[in-house]
């Protein structure tokens, strides 16, 4: 299937971007995936596997998407399964493991911010994009409230929680603005109306969210004005080196199979 | 029909209430009245007055229950990662998600009988109460994966079933919404193994090497054949079925599930016996199943650690967000 | 009227039923020693129009995290519409037979107090009049037609007789 209105100019811009946001959710949603069965509370197992089965389906359909525009015979599998880890394009953010449960309540609240806001910017230019952002901005709600509730919770207890939970922060900060990065061919995007305004500006966004939930839990963080774009071909971490050779094993125990 | 997914209708006060045994008897007329009830096929529910026997023999049974659901989460666990698909991650990750929540179920229903949560943890991890068998064993390849969900699953859904109309009331309801959600497990596990069954020849044995090496443990657990007259689970109506009643029933069912397949039953002795009416079959292990279930199995020790070390990582958390609650009325 | 949250006892009233085993002693020490994870009650609604009614219970720290936990257990398949959470200590309960049973004749408060059938034949009878058709309309309750007018609120009705025929 052509991209109805959109130029074959735009397809590469469109393709990368559905690529990185496809593997944001794909990492984040199998790396979460980890804590079910350990996790802290029984009842609180069950929300976070929710969670990140969401972020697995919001991957799916963003896979199937991609697959649909490429048109180059991969289906949504193929697209996530069938790459060397350094063709993966999820934000350096993502790097790094799920850590301990301050680490993944971190991660998950920069995180779901930055895409909240990346959502947000996502125009009417490809009605089939915008269409499934629209149920994904409903499905992200409860997960933008969970993690609001963790963060005050862990702010609040003082102690070991809190500070678990603040060098956590801290040190995520670094890479954080990765979600939220200007993608290639911004430009494109833009004028094509796939994104309503420039990354950017979602980051001026993001950062004001982040300081309205953590100002008052007496929480600053340093979040990069200038985030660097994505980088191709960049060395993945050990983490995701780990993730990727667990992630693909079956897959690549017998090539071309169905499962 | 009872909504599967309601757990405890709004019962009115003559049911819950007017029990001739809840007013102050001596305890010998307590007792008969208690046991001519639950004999004549009626519900206990957690307000109740019950003989001691009753309420430790239902606490037992339902905390084995828990505790396996909650150790069975863990062979599964290490295959998220490796599943091969985005439906298998997904439909694998809502599985095990689900075998989480039998567990908050179960171990609700047996709080409500007056042991605490964090009691039944400790009890598990020091290697005082048991899981089922089936949670002791590794699991190897992705087969097993297709074979644990399907015939385990079903194995248990065969005593399962035989649980929905349980004496204890909570029991008896939360055994109807399990039951419910674990048909979708089985669907999977089934997709699974015939999705491999139609694939190469490599695929198809690991299928058959995995239900080599899990037949066994198949077979064990539903247990040894019980005496129906000695059986007090039996007798307060907690089952309602016997051991040998249970396996019965999963190989009439899947048996020819199997051979359909093109799978070959690692038991040369097992066949219906038409004039008997049931099936025959090399006796299973029972000293491998003693041996297993009081954590001796080859993966026993590992879990329950892994449990140890997750619980000890956690416990700051469960600290910190109930830190404020510590103050007791 | 509980015992520290784990179980709707009434410790003072000796006509409802208490359970003999759990003494005291264990019921302090589930208070204390479980850093309380406090249990909630759900009720659910299955789809518009429904009324709400009980599904189980989680357990949770606070209120805000056992509407999440009662999402996940309640409807993570999308089987509700809506779910009431409440704190099961806040649920008052009444059980007390003497207050909801109370023993003496209430039927001049149900419709199955008022036979009339008999005095109804003895006066046809004497104005030499047949009982109307069963198209004949009736003020129904229930909004049914015809001579099934039972009330199904009241309890110990003659079930399919219609009080005003």
């Amino acid at each position: 299937m052509t991209a109805k209105g959109i130029t074959p100019e735009t397809v590469p811009a469109l393709a990368e971007f559905l690529l990185s946001m496809a593997d944001d959710e794909f990492v984040i949603g199998f790396s979460d995936s980890e804590w079910t069965g350990i996790a802290p509370i029984l009842e609180e197992d069950v929300a976070m596997s929710s969670i990140a089965q969401d972020e697995l389906g919001h991957a799916r359909a963003l896979y199937e998407l991609l697959a649909d525009l490429l048109a180059d015979g991969r289906d949504a599998d193929a697209l996530a399964y069938d790459r060397e880890p350094d063709a993966y394009r999820h934000a350096r953010l993502l790097e790094h493991g799920r850590g301990d449960w301050a680490t993944t309540m971190a991660r998950r609240f920069l995180y779901d911010t930055a895409d909240a806001a990346r959502l947000a910017s996502i125009g009417e230019g490809w009605p089939p994009l915008a269409d499934l952002v629209a149920k994904i901005r409903r499905e992200e709600r409860y997960h933008l409230m969970h993690v609001t509730a963790w963060a005050n919770r862990l702010a609040a207890a003082g102690g070991e929680a809190r500070s678990r939970f603040v060098s956590a922060l801290e040190a995520l900060a670094v890479d954080a603005p990765s979600v939220i990065s200007a993608p290639e061919g911004e430009a494109e995007l833009v004028a094509a109306g796939i994104l309503s305004r420039p990354m950017a500006d979602a980051a001026t966004e993001w950062r004001q969210e982040v300081v309205r939930i953590l100002g008052p839990l007496d929480i600053s963080l340093t979040l990069d004005a200038d985030p660097a774009p994505r980088d191709i071909g960049r060395v993945p971490s050990a983490d995701f080196q780990w993730l990727w050779g667990e992630f693909t094993s079956v897959r690549r125990s017998e090539v071309g199979a169905t499962w | 029909m009872t909504d599967p997914v309601a757990l405890d209708p709004v019962l009115s006060p003559q049911d819950r209430s007017a029990r001739p045994w809840n007013d102050d008897l001596d305890h010998d007329e307590r007792f008969a009245l208690f046991e001519a009830h639950v004999l004549a096929g009626g519900k206990i529910e957690p307000n109740d007055w019950m003989p001691d026997e009753y309420r430790t023999a239902v606490l037992r049974f339902v905390e084995m229950h828990a505790n396996s659901e909650l150790m069975g989460v863990l062979p599964e666990r290490e295959w998220i990662m490796r599943a091969p698909t985005l439906k298998r991650k997904l439909a694998l990750t809502a599985k095990v998600q689900d075998e989480v929540g039998h567990a908050q179920l179960l171990y609700r229903v047996a709080e409500d009988l007056g042991k605490s949560r964090e009691a039944m943890y400790d009890d598990l991890l020091a290697g005082k109460t048991k899981f089922h068998n089936v949670f002791h064993y590794p699991t190897r390849t992705w087969a097993d994966i297709g074979i644990i969900a399907w015939l385990v699953d079903a194995a248990a859904i065969v005593a399962q079933q035989a649980l929905r109309d349980s004496s204890y009331g909570p029991y008896a309801r939360t055994m109807q919404k399990i039951c419910w959600e674990e048909s979708v497990h089985i669907m999977h596990g089934r997709d699974v193994v015939v999705t491999m069954m139609t694939g190469t020849d490599s695929q198809r044995a690991m299928v058959q090497e995995a239900l080599d090496r899990w037949w066994g443990p198949l077979m064990q657990m539903h247990g040894p054949r019980s005496d129906r007259a000695k059986d007090r689970d039996l007798h307060w109506r907690i089952k309602a079925k016997t051991s040998e009643e249970l396996r019965q029933e999963f190989l009439t069912i899947y048996v020819p599930r199997l051979l359909e397949l093109g799978l070959v039953i690692p038991d040369p002795a097992l066949a219906f016996d038409d004039e008997a009416g049931e099936w025959r079959y090399t006796d299973p292990d029972w000293a491998e199943l003693r041996t297993v279930v009081t954590n001796h199995g080859p993966m026993s020790e590992e879990r329950l650690e892994f449990r140890r070390v997750n619980r000890a990582a956690t416990t700051w958390v469960r600290e910190a967000i109930l830190a404020e609650k510590r103050a007791v009325a | 009227m509980t015992d520290g949250g784990d179980r709707m006892v009434d410790e003072g009233d000796p006509n409802t039923g208490r359970a003999g085993a759990l003494d005291e002693g264990a019921a302090a020490e589930v208070t204390t020693a479980a850093a309380t994870l406090e249990p909630y009650e759900v009720f659910r609604q299955e789809k518009d129009g429904d009324p709400m009614r009980h599904g189980g219970n989680v357990m949770a720290p606070d209120p805000e995290l056992a509407l999440h936990y009662a999402r996940e257990m309640f409807s993570r398949r999308g089987e509700s519409v809506r779910l009431w959470v409440v704190r099961r200590a806040d649920i008052g309960v009444l059980e007390d037979l003497d207050l909801l049973q109370p023993p003496l004749d209430r039927s001049f408060k149900k419709p199955g107090g008022y036979v009339m059938r008999d005095k109804l034949a003895a006066a046809r009878e004497r104005a030499g009049t047949s009982k109307p058709g069963a198209r004949a309309a009736s003020h129904d309750r229930t909004g049914r037609r015809g001579t099934d007018g039972s009330d199904t609120h009241a309890s110990g009705d003659t079930p399919g007789e219609d009080p005003l025929v």
